[in-house]
């Protein structure tokens, strides 16, 4: 037993747990005898405290830190990979870090939050088939749909995408892993902590936090102690995802094969490089704002209280300067996922590959400039709307240089519309509706109109479901071969696909209709004239809900028999099909080298990269000498 | 043909033990790299609190400075230790790339103390303030963007004591020097962003 304690993993991070617990209470009585605060013993401010601590503690003892703390005190520490690669099911529950290893957990775990979520949203579902109440409370209702919305956001597109990025990235550039592993692993490990803290504070007095995916101050300052979970949450949540970032970048930037420059990258490269500058530019700005509520939760502070000479729209201002890109954080690694299928499955090269890449730049600058198109209503100065207004319908430009291309791909392409195929143009359609009903919103007059309805449900889930969830899955279907070794049921699959895509618009599209009509958001009772269409859309969102269980059979059955899948199943160009299903441990034996653009499909020979030992393969002996270290 | 006429190396190569080593695609060294981005993400968390300031001083008007008047004397006081830690840290850096061991000794430790003297300075001036965080907006965003960068130099202070003990410990040489030069990258940066606080706070 105290061996186990003391070697990394479970126990210790069980042990380490309750350390840290005691030692919160410990730090926060002593610190309220210091300042002389009665009583001594404050529960509130005990929770706080180690909501911000405990979960470094359990990081600590799951053995996040052991490497580094070595090498900080100066004891010898050896690279021998104990830690790099999954020879059984327990490695996943481990520190690892192997990228392949840290892709699926990272997978499986956002998976996990997204039917968790889901489950809530089909509780939202059920409370608004019919006026008037049916199951829960209005409280319930609010903290319901703010649960659901963070998880997914925060816990499901954001890390699935740095999932899939991880388990492909590198294989991608012929990197033998990301820069930091032992970084990435912390980044991950970070995450589940994020999404349990959350869905804990529905056990808090007062009930979760109910203010909203965008806990507005000065309602999250004054909510019961649920509000505290997504505060601190948010913040493990986005230091994963900074660090991750940070990640991605130095991988890109220095450990490219040789060969491989900037414009041979495959797009879902490129998509990452984009999405990881946001991460790392904006998301400081959503853990300052989640800092000063806490500051002014726990300490008093005065940043958000307008008695004290605070100021509430300084929040959405702060707030809103990271919740903008961020939309485009849950949507360009999906843009690189829909070029990847969209060339292999259509055997054509990508349309304009090098505008699909300077339109990611693009995105990356504008959304920088739009932020304040959330605030129409909400009191800013009335001249700040129009250059939002302005910006905001410009990024429509290289949105849609990447829908045309990704249309002019498609034109006279051999078309395999197999399950990743239907995904990627389900996508297509379904981002164009979502983003022109975005347009729309750009347009002060009518977003007045239409802010806090339906319309703004309809909206966001056409581009978050029908445009991130659609990519995800894509990508999914798309390199679940090459993750897992095994092909998944094809038929499933496309059933997955029709049920998925007519439920989802039966239910998200009348929401345009009610919401114009006036029917609000947020609220958990509505006005008569609107029960029809609720009524047909909570049906139809129950059977979307049933219909991903669909795909995690399909997923779970494949994964453990389904048929060996051979290392290139789709024909595609990109590295990581060059290397065997699921690859080597250490990715390559020799590092590849790019001789091409990734995607020559229809050039007769055409070669993107050369993997494996050239010398033994290709070339004739004695030439390979000279790979490697260009 | 395609690429799929190349062959796939068979299932996974049991005997090898060891990664590849990775090509180096840039000049750029990887963990000086990461570093800046890191920092780069730190000025933004500034840039937040920087926004809270000029939202509450200039939009909202709130009464600056807080309180009586801020101790600007001995924050430029402060402020001169925290520069010359930036001199004795480049000294280090200089002495570890030319291997000379007792002027890694005295460098660190002289930074480290000069840290040191900066946040007890630094705490001191809180406890004689005459205000509170809860006093008013504007001593939030005081307490709010010094306490922030005082965060920063206690991460500082943890980062140089690490490189003090390897240092201590011979294993920082004109080989081996990343374990110090990124530490001292973020010990410069924490030095510069008490400029743009110090400007912005106590002198304009």
């Amino acid at each position: 037993m105290a061996s186990k304690i003391r070697q990394a993993g479970w126990y210790r991070a069980l042990a380490f747990t309750i350390l840290g617990i005691a030692v919160c209470i410990g730090l926060s009585t002593g610190l309220r005898a210091a300042f002389g605060l009665n009583p001594v013993y404050d529960g509130t401010a005990v929770l706080q405290i180690s909501l911000l601590m405990v979960p470094i503690f359990f990081l600590g003892g799951i053995g996040c830190f052991d490497y580094w703390l070595r090498w900080a005190s100066g004891r010898k520490v050896v690279d021998d990979h104990a830690d790099h690669g999954a020879k059984s099911w327990k490695d996943y529950f481990k520190v690892n870090t192997d990228h392949k290893v840290i892709g699926i957990q990272y997978i499986c775990v956002s998976f996990f939050f997204m039917f968790v979520g889901g489950l809530m949203a089909m509780l939202v579902r059920a409370e608004l088939a019919a006026p008037g109440r049916q199951f829960v409370d209005p409280n319930t209702y609010n903290g319901l749909f703010s649960v659901h919305a963070t998880l997914l956001i925060f816990l499901f597109v954001i890390p699935v995408f740095a999932g899939i990025a991880n388990y492909v990235l590198p294989l991608m550039i012929g990197a033998p892993d990301m820069a930091f592993p032992r970084l990435n692993a912390l980044s991950f490990w970070m995450l589940p902590l994020a999404g349990v803290m959350m869905l804990l504070s529905f056990l808090a007095p007062g009930g979760s936090f109910a203010a909203g995916w965008t806990a507005y101050a000065p309602l999250s300052v004054d909510a019961p102690i649920g509000q505290a979970f997504f505060t601190i949450a948010v913040q493990f949540a986005g230091a994963s995802s900074i660090a991750t970032a940070l990640n991605f970048l130095v991988t890109i930037i220095t450990m490219r094969a040789p060969g491989m420059t900037f414009f041979r990258m495959p797009l879902l490269v490129w998509a990452n490089f984009s999405t990881s500058l946001l991460v790392v530019i904006a998301t400081p700005f959503i853990a300052a704002s989640q800092f000063m509520v806490l500051l002014d939760r726990a300490l008093g502070f005065n940043f958000f209280n307008p008695a004290g000479g605070g100021d509430v729209l300084m929040y959405q201002h702060v707030f809103w300067f990271y919740s903008h890109p961020a939309v485009y954080i849950m949507m360009l690694p999906g843009f690189g996922i829909i070029s990847e299928v969209l060339a292999t499955r259509a055997r054509k090269p990508v349309f304009g590959y090098r505008m699909m890449a300077f339109s990611l730049l693009a995105i990356v600058l504008l959304g920088f400039t739009v932020w304040a198109h959330h605030m129409f209503v909400s009191g800013m100065p009335n001249w700040v709307r129009i250059p939002m207004m302005a910006t905001t319908a410009i990024i429509a430009i290289p949105t849609g240089i990447k829908i045309f291309s990704w249309v002019a791909t498609l034109w006279r392409g051999v078309l395999k519309m197999d399950t990743p195929m239907l995904w990627a143009t389900g996508f297509i359609a379904m981002f164009t509706l979502g983003g022109i009903s975005g347009v729309m919103l750009a347009m002060v007059p009518l977003d007045i109109h239409v802010s806090d309805t339906y319309f703004i449900v309809a909206h966001i889930h056409y581009v978050l479901f029908g445009g991130s969830l659609f990519t995800i899955f894509a990508g999914i279907y798309f390199w679940f071969p090459k993750m897992t070794g095994r092909m998944f049921n094809e038929k499933l699959g496309k059933i997955h696909f029709w049920l998925t895509f007519v439920f989802f618009n039966l239910t998200f599209a009348p929401m345009h209709l009610i919401g114009v009509q006036g029917m609000p958001r947020r609220v958990s009772d509505y006005a008569e004239q609107f029960a029809t269409w609720n009524m047909i859309i909570s049906i139809s969102s129950f059977i979307l809900g049933l219909s991903s269980l669909l795909f995690l059979y399909n997923m779970v059955a494949s994964w453990r028999s389904g048929p060996k899948a051979s290392s290139n199943p789709w024909n595609s160009l990109t590295i990581e099909w060059q290397v065997s299903s699921p690859p080597p441990i250490f990715n390559f034996d020799t590092i590849p080298s790019v001789v091409g653009g990734p995607y020559e499909y229809g050039v007769p020979g055409a070669v993107h990269a050369i993997v494996g030992d050239p010398a033994k393969d290709l070339v004739p002996a004695g030439a390979g000498a000279t790979e490697g270290h260009s | 043909m395609e690429a799929a006429a190349i062959p796939a190396p068979a299932a996974q190569d049991d005997h090898h033990h060891g990664p590849p080593v990775a090509n180096q695609s840039s000049r750029v060294n990887s963990e000086v790299l990461g570093i800046l981005l890191f920092i780069i993400s730190e000025i933004m968390l500034f840039g937040a609190f920087f926004a809270a300031y000029f939202f509450i001083r200039v939009v909202n008007a709130d009464g600056w400075p807080p309180g009586a008047g801020l101790p600007v004397a001995v924050a430029a006081t402060n402020a001169a230790i925290l520069l010359s830690s930036s001199v004795t840290m480049h000294w280090t850096d200089v002495s570890a790339k030319r291997g000379n061991q007792a002027g890694m000794r005295i460098g660190i430790v002289t930074t480290f103390l000069l840290g040191c003297t900066f946040l007890f300075i630094q705490i001191n001036e809180y406890l004689h303030l005459g205000f509170t965080p809860k006093t008013s907006a504007s001593a939030s965003v005081f307490f709010g963007l010094t306490g922030l960068h005082g965060a920063h130099v206690i991460i500082g202070l943890l980062l140089l004591w690490m490189s003090a003990v390897r240092i201590f410990k011979g294993k920082v040489g004109p080989a081996n020097y990343k374990g110090l030069e990124v530490p001292g990258i973020y010990w410069h940066f924490v030095d510069a962003m008490w400029i743009v606080v110090f400007t912005t706070i106590y002198v304009l």
